[in-house]
């Protein structure tokens, strides 16, 4: 029974992908969307791991040739796509890839034998449900969405078919991704999502959208072609394409290091760390459920999750090393390159690169402490930026603006997703919500490494800082009464309601995963810290101790008060904003020349001339470009 | 809850913060109430502070005419301090309109506009009325306070 | 478990006595270097208890549900201080009274208040990045964030310490808005912007912003005397000494800009704390 799951979690979003694809009724379309979600939602709360150790052994026979030859099918077509735009590099990358992987496949990989096709532990579960609960509900957010979309474009036959069924796919493709056990089907899986962002950055076939499309491919191309070479040099080395098996014996090997880089780098580009940065923020053309997915459940978070499952295998090297500082610089100068941008899009992409840089950076550390925060970072970041890209999104399809300033006032214009957002940017920067307990646990896990230190305390600043401001910047606005929440359609506040719980009650259960995922991390890491599980409620590292449900008890006790403050104030007589006496009848006015009323505008201090990235992209990725290279240094040093 | 009222009413006589609002004075009246502050009379010693913001002020400090473009920001300040509050009018300017009272666009005295407490006269008022003015200010918020205040 | 109850309500409270006499003592001190008499002692609490029974007005709710966050959060902190918890978490706890007080400040549209909020933005920045520094090298002297482990050290961390003594120095002047920093809404009565993150603030929430900052100041200059933890004398001589240096500083210096503050001020402080931290990692 449990064997199955893993296959329905597969197929299902395939099939219903090609379901998509082929029925044009929007009704049956809406129908196929919204059950493979509960479905796909169902079945991974349903998976448990450990599977047997011959999991999946059964379907190899048809598994197997499908994935090889759905290989060179994806190969193929990227191929193509780079001739049909004329695109050398994107050429050049896949015919290599094509090359190296036909003789791999043909002269090097040997029948493997007794490998499981799929292993579950709680990383993948972790992965498994984040990508198919907030996956699924930013797919449900995408059918008003869409349909909304697309009546500002007079199109002459609705593109939605192709984009619900890339969606779909990218979903399966993910699954595939963190529950396949065997290197060379990751690969596979790997470049889906490649050829799934790239179909959905280019959607709107605009000059704009298939530009950036096409850098999207061509870095992932990349990551795809060192990820290759890196299973070529990690099969040389011990002859099996089994993860579980690969770790374990690459751990402490030397000679194993380079191909690890190799993957590591591979992961850092698909995870779009500095110097990798412009595909992910060429992204944000595409229609928000694109960037939402992108963002937070899929694609990115691929390769975070390689290099946390193959952190074991290069911990305490200085390979290892290399990674953190990486992580660290990343973390830090994506968030003061958020400092500087008035796109509220980009900040939250910038944010999200800026994430990621920690979660290498945890990697990179290889404690199972660290490791345990990565992969707790990689939920509750799922989790509150798909909820804050749903907001956005919402927002600007009702603004038509992605500028902060335009966004000023939000929460009285649109109540609803106003106050929402709002929550969800609260959710990843105040106690005791998930978000900040991951930092936490990297604070107690990387305080040994002054320079990664130093980065993280800066880096987190600077987040705190962008993340107020914007916040403020929604609040802002002399409305004292009648607000009333926009209507807006079920499947719209849905995901939003349902995200916006998970973000605000998750973090409560981070004492429980976080105990749980320690014990068979500690058995991963040969040396490693001695930690205690702690009491429940009671979050407890080597070096600290962060009392949960206190904190949580007294945030919420506070807030209720507060609340009830905000009622008192309510029935009260309502103030106007000091203008030096010259207000008018509209809040945010004074009186100007000829009486006639001035709208007083503050803009937010993005302080471009220090943080702006015309002016600091060249030098921040030739300084993380340098990072990476010592990194590699650091796997060649023997 | 008489212990807590006594409080109140003490500590709303030991702190009165000002916001002094020059309508249209000669500035003569408003030398003569930022003298107050300095340290020859240091008016602070009462706990008298001057904090120029009408959301923080407990008693409004008028001095000159009111005209016809500055009667509205005088109404908006007033409705802009908290409850309770005493209105101060200083100088003869702001008793009647003074010496410009004649002219085409003066209003006349800060009462016109809004209800003023207590008047303080003198052209211009010295520092000492004006310090008496205040004084007599706080004797009013006993008795606003003992009708309308807030309160707890 | 009674006595984290009862340390849980006795803390703020003696800090909110503690923090008001620091505000008196401060008021008063500074009249007296402008040869001025000054208010009593009990001033600040007489300000606070009219504040807090003014009139409710709001222009937009969140500032009334700020004020509530703010103080809560700056009370949680202190009684974490208290039970020798973990810094970094006071710390992050700490910080949400920050933020809380920058989101009801930027929620109206006043442009003073929201200048001010920009300002107070830096300002956190400045402040929360040098505390985690030495959260740090807590770390780094005792091997544990757990304020409970730093009665063990056989000398005072000062003398390992000196330069990020000098950065906290800095952090402290920010913290109690006094010149040369105080650009977000100083601590006196009126400045360029009015009474900058305070200005759209009303009666009630004005009072308990106020008794926030209290126990913020508590707060600094209890982290102050972690600095000198050997022997109890120099834990309250050790902050009283900066506290008093502050109020100096506030009388005889200047506001300068934003820039200045982040440039020179901050930057210099970073850096300090940098060269600290990695002569104790060596
Ligand atoms: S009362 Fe006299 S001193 Fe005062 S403002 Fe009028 S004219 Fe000037």
């Amino acid at each position: 029974m449990s064997e199955a799951i893993p296959v329905v979690l597969l197929i299902v979003p395939f099939l219903a992908a090609l379901a998509c694809f082929v029925i044009r009724s929007s009704a049956c379309r809406s129908f196929i969307v919204i059950a493979t979600a509960a479905g796909l939602a169902v079945s991974s709360l349903l998976l448990q791991g450990p599977l047997a150790p011959d999991a999946g052994l059964r379907w190899a026979g048809i598994i197997d040739p499908v994935i090889t030859g759905g290989d060179f099918l994806l190969l193929a077509i990227m191929f193509f796509l780079g001739c049909r735009y004329r695109n050398f590099l994107i050429i050049m990358l896949t015919a290599s890839q094509l090359g190296l992987f036909a003789w791999l496949e043909f002269f090097v990989f040997a029948e493997d034998q007794g490998h499981a096709l799929f292993a579950v532990d709680i990383l993948s579960l972790v992965l498994v449900r984040v990508v198919c609960l907030v996956g699924g509900l930013i797919c449900l957010h995408a059918i008003p969405y869409m349909q909304a979309h697309e009546q500002h474009q007079n199109l002459a036959r609705s593109r939605q078919p192709q984009f619900f069924a890339v969606l779909l796919l990218f979903l399966g493709a993910m699954n595939g991704l963190v529950l396949t056990n065997n290197l060379a089907h990751f690969y596979f899986f790997f470049e889906l999502t490649t050829l799934c962002s790239f179909l959905l950055i280019a959607h709107d076939r605009t000059e704009e959208a298939v530009g950036n499309a096409l850098t999207a491919l061509w870095m992932n191309g990349l990551g795809g072609l060192l990820l290759l070479l890196a299973i070529w040099g990690l099969y040389s080395q011990s002859a099996q394409l089994d993860m579980g098996g690969l770790v374990a014996a690459t751990a402490g090997n030397p000679a194993a290091l380079l191909p690890l880089a190799l993957l590591v780098l591979a992961a850092c580009t698909k995870s779009a760390q500095l110097p990798w940065q412009k595909w992910l923020l060429g992204a944000m053309v595409a229609p928000t459920p694109t960037s939402a997915l992108l963002h937070s459940s899929t694609m990115v978070k691929a390769g975070v999750y390689l290099a946390l499952r193959f952190a074991p295998a290069f911990a305490h090297t200085l390979l290892a090393q290399g990674l953190m500082l990486a992580g660290g610089f990343t973390f830090f100068a994506a968030a003061a390159l958020a400092i500087g941008q008035r796109n509220a899009k980009k900040v939250l992409a910038y944010s999200t690169i800026s994430n990621l840089g920690l979660i290498f950076a945890c990697a990179g550390i290889g404690t199972p402490g660290a490791v345990a925060a990565g992969i707790l970072l990689i939920l509750f970041h799922a989790v509150s930026k798909g909820l804050l890209f749903l907001c956005v999104g919402t927002a600007e399809q009702q603004v038509h603006s992605r500028d902060i300033e335009v966004m000023r006032g939000l929460c009285a214009q649109m109540p609803f997703t106003g106050m929402i957002a709002v929550l969800g940017m609260l959710t990843i920067i105040v106690p005791p919500f998930g978000m900040l307990l991951g930092k936490w646990l990297v604070f107690e896990a990387g305080a040994d490494h002054v320079v990664f230190y130093l980065m993280l305390v800066l880096g987190s600043s600077f987040t705190l800082l962008y993340w107020v401001r914007l916040a403020g910047t929604l609040l802002a606005s002399g409305q004292t009464t009648g607000f009333k929440p926009e209507i807006k359609p079920f499947l719209t506040r849905f995901p939003l309601a349902a995200l916006g719980c998970g973000a605000v009650m998750l973090g409560l259960a981070a004492p429980i995963l976080y105990g749980r995922l320690l014990v068979p991390l500690t058995s991963l890491f040969p040396v490693g810290r001695a930690f205690s599980a702690g009491q429940a409620g009671m979050l407890t590292t080597a070096v600290g101790s962060f009392p949960l449900i206190v904190v949580f008890a007294v945030a919420a006790l506070i807030g209720l008060l507060a609340l009830s403050g905000v009622s008192k104030a309510m029935v009260g007589r309502k103030g106007t904003a000091y203008m030096s006496g010259a207000n008018t009848r509209l809040p945010d006015h004074f009186v100007g020349p000829l009486n006639r009323p001035v709208r007083a505008v503050v803009e937010n201090a993005y302080l471009v001339p220090l943080f702006g990235e015309e002016r600091w992209t060249l030098w921040v990725n030739l300084a993380a470009t340098g990072l990476l290279f010592l990194m590699l240094g650091g796997a060649l040093w023997k | 809850m008489g212990l807590i009222d006594k409080l109140i009413s003490t500590a709303r006589r030991r702190s009165p913060w000002l916001l002094h609002f020059d309508c249209g004075s000669c500035n003569g009246c408003d030398i003569e109430t930022l003298a107050c502050l300095t340290p020859v009379y240091d008016v602070e010693r009462f706990g008298v502070v001057n904090v120029g913001n009408p959301k923080h002020a407990d008693i409004l400090l008028v001095t000159g005419t009111v005209n016809l473009r500055n009667r509205e920001v005088l109404t908006v300040l007033f409705e802009q301090m908290p409850e309770p509050k005493v209105v101060v009018a200083i100088g003869a300017c702001g008793l009647s309109g003074g010496i410009f009272r004649e002219a085409p666009n003066v209003v006349g005295g800060v009462d016109k506009v809004i209800p003023v407490d207590v008047y303080v006269p003198g052209c211009p008022a010295r520092p000492e009325a004006i310090i008496d003015g205040v004084v007599l200010a706080l004797e009013k918020f006993r008795e606003k306070s003992k009708g309308k205040g807030e309160g707890k | 478990m009674m006595q984290t109850a009862a340390l849980a309500l006795a803390v703020p409270c003696a800090a909110i006595l503690l923090g008001g006499l620091l505000s008196g003592i401060d008021r008063r001190l500074t009249a007296r270097l402008q040869s001025r008499q000054g208010p009593p002692l009990s001033q600040p609490f007489l300000d606070v208890i009219k504040l807090m029974a003014k009139e409710r007005m709001v222009t937009n709710p969140w500032q009334a549900f700020s004020p509530v966050a703010s103080l809560g959060a700056a009370a949680f902190a202190l009684v974490f201080f208290a039970l020798q918890g973990d810094l970094l978490v006071i710390l992050f706890v700490h910080m949400v009274g920050g933020v809380f007080l920058v989101l009801g400040a930027m929620a109206s549209p006043s442009p003073y208040s929201q200048t001010a909020s920009q300002r107070e933005l830096w300002q956190m920045l400045s402040c929360e990045t040098l505390l985690f520094l030495i959260a740090g090298a807590l770390y780094l002297t005792t091997g544990s964030f757990r304020l409970s482990e730093l009665s063990a050290l056989p000398e005072p961390l000062l003398y390992r310490l000196p330069l990020l003594f000098a950065a906290f120095f800095f952090a402290l002047t920010v913290k109690m808005r006094k010149s040369p920093f105080d650009l977000a809404g100083c601590h006196h009565a009126h400045q360029e912007l009015v009474r900058g993150v305070f200005t759209e603030y009303v009666g009630p929430y004005l009072g308990l912003l106020e008794i926030a900052h209290w126990l913020d100041i508590v707060l600094y200059l209890a982290i102050c005397s972690l600095f000198w933890a050997t022997s109890t004398p120099a834990m309250i001589l050790l902050p009283l000494a900066a506290f008093l240096a502050v109020i100096m500083l506030d009388n005889v210096a200047a506001r300068l800009t934003w820039r200045w503050m982040l440039g020179w001020g901050w930057g210099a402080a970073f850096v300090l704390s940098a060269l600290n931290l990695s002569w104790l990692k060596g």
